[in-house]
């Protein structure tokens, strides 16, 4: 399991955590992120129950998780969720920002109205431990209510499925090394499971807006510097919601 | 014998015991058809009785007692549908929480091993021990529910004799009643059916109870020995 800081600035942090050797094969590799400010945490897609032992064991070397005071959830997968019983039944207390049309499915892993924080579909703020980060609608890319995170201090752009790669085994970097070289991971992801080329543009002007230097995918390799820019352009050219073809 | 075996053993036994709350729930669902006979079987038997006017008086006085042996068998069917449904619930609850108790074994197995890590294990013992707490409680209310449903289950015997008796009757008395004895023997062999069915599938429910008490008396020990090993 590799875990590495993103940001790390005074008492403002991220971290990642991905590429679990161990993982059974049919279980699909994801990362997890989390972010650090003033001694509290958030837990970006903190996982599923299948690798919930793990992610929380390796984030507990370095963060005191009885500090972490929530969780988002960019949408409403398994893989991205679905541990959350888990975490609140450590800690009763925990808040769960969730999109708001999913609150009731998100309901079926164990959670109660009390902990989730329902996200309206225009996105909004969530404040931790004094620090703003934005929240951005990202809805049909892939899930039908769906949102990525901004972190305006770290200049880091969570976008959840978006970027994703199915990476072999042996790609083991945390980063994206030759952009050209990882298109190959990328796009039949993206061609089958986002859906919308309207919401594709509308995602890509909205994150044209601001200063990212990282963008964090939940799944493959994280695009850093010029590859952010890369990484839009490529997604901009391409044709979305076109992969079944291929899977008939 | 260590951890990891008790944790084994347990998951073993939590199946089989959700393996046989879903056989007794089959097999206590045949009784259902079995209520509605017996009321058909009371309406059938009112009829004949009615047919026969005053040569029918004393088949009329047993077609009461068919009537209320209907009657008990049809509360004592409904009672066991409720408590099987629950039982069947409860039994899904404890297979769920085990896996979920195991989880937290194995994350806490992962702390125990890391010096100078930032998170108490402390901090994840107390949601292994909300699960703890849990199972202990879902055990205690399945060992329960058992228990009411044997309750329930223990005067069908007692209901299939009485079947039995008012079976003999009833044939004694179509013996007896000339031109109508025919319809009064058609309701005679409908009960000595009805009652052979039910005692045949009380036989198997019981079976089924004693095998189940005896699953949840083995998870029991292994339970008490696992929460309490460490």
């Amino acid at each position: 399991m590799r875990v590495e800081d993103l940001y790390k600035k005074n008492a403002h942090s991220w971290m990642v955590m991905g590429r679990d050797p161990d993982r059974r094969e049919e279980v699909i590799d994801t990362n997890q992120y989390l972010i650090q400010n003033n001694g509290r945490g958030l837990l970006l897609d903190p996982g599923g129950v299948e690798n919930f032992a793990v992610v929380a064991a390796e984030f507990s070397k370095h963060f005191d998780l009885a500090n972490v005071e929530a969780i988002f959830a960019s949408h409403q997968d398994p893989d991205v969720i679905s541990s959350l019983s888990f975490w609140i039944q450590a800690n009763p207390k925990l808040i769960v920002y969730v999109p708001k049309i999913w609150v009731s499915f998100i309901s079926h892993f164990g959670v109660s109205a009390e902990n989730m924080r329902p996200i309206p579909d225009e996105g909004g703020v969530i404040t931790l431990g004094g620090h703003d980060l934005e929240v951005i609608p990202q809805h049909y890319l892939h899930s039908s209510g769906c949102l990525s995170l901004y972190d305006p201090e770290a200049k880091i752009f969570f976008s959840g499925d978006i970027g994703a790669a199915l990476l072999p085994d042996d790609y083991t970097d945390l980063f994206v090394t030759d952009f050209d070289e990882h298109t190959q991971y990328m796009e039949y992801f993206h061609r089958r499971w986002m859906p919308s080329n309207s919401a594709k543009m509308r995602w890509i002007a909205e994150v044209r807006k601001r200063d990212v230097e990282m963008l964090c995918p939940q799944h493959g390799a994280i695009f850093k510097g010029d590859d952010v820019g890369r990484f839009l352009s490529w997604f901009e050219n391409l044709n979305v919601g076109t992969g079944w073809s291929e899977v008939r | 014998m260590s951890e990891d075996l008790y944790t084994r053993k347990m998951r073993e036994e939590y199946d089989t015991i959700f393996r046989q709350c879903v056989s007794l729930n089959t097999e206590l669902h045949k009784l259902v058809p079995l209520a509605k006979q017996m009321h058909l079987l009371s309406s059938n038997a009112v009829s004949s009785a009615a047919r026969a006017g005053s040569e029918g008086d004393a088949f009329r006085v047993l077609t009461q007692d068919i009537q209320l042996l209907g009657d008990d068998v049809a509360i004592c069917i409904d009672d066991t549908q409720q408590i099987i449904g629950e039982i069947v619930l409860l039994a899904s609850n404890l297979a769920r929480l085990f896996s979920s108790f195991v989880t937290y074994g194995e994350l806490l197995g992962h702390i125990e091993k890391y010096d100078g890590g930032k998170t108490s294990p402390r901090f994840f013992e107390f949601g292994k021990n909300v699960i703890a707490d849990d199972l202990r409680e879902n055990n205690t209310r399945l060992s329960r529910s058992i228990g009411v449903l044997i309750n329930l289950l223990s005067p069908v015997a007692m209901l299939a004799k009485k079947g039995q008796y008012l079976a003999v009757c009833s044939s004694v008395e179509a013996a007896n009643s000339g031109e109508y004895g025919v319809s009064f023997e058609a309701v005679a062999s409908m009960l000595r059916e009805l009652i052979r069915q039910l005692s045949e599938q009380s036989a198997r429910q019981r079976a089924l109870l004693r095998d189940l008490s005896e699953s949840m008396e083995k998870q029991q020990n292994t339970m008490r020995n696992l929460l309490y090993a460490r």
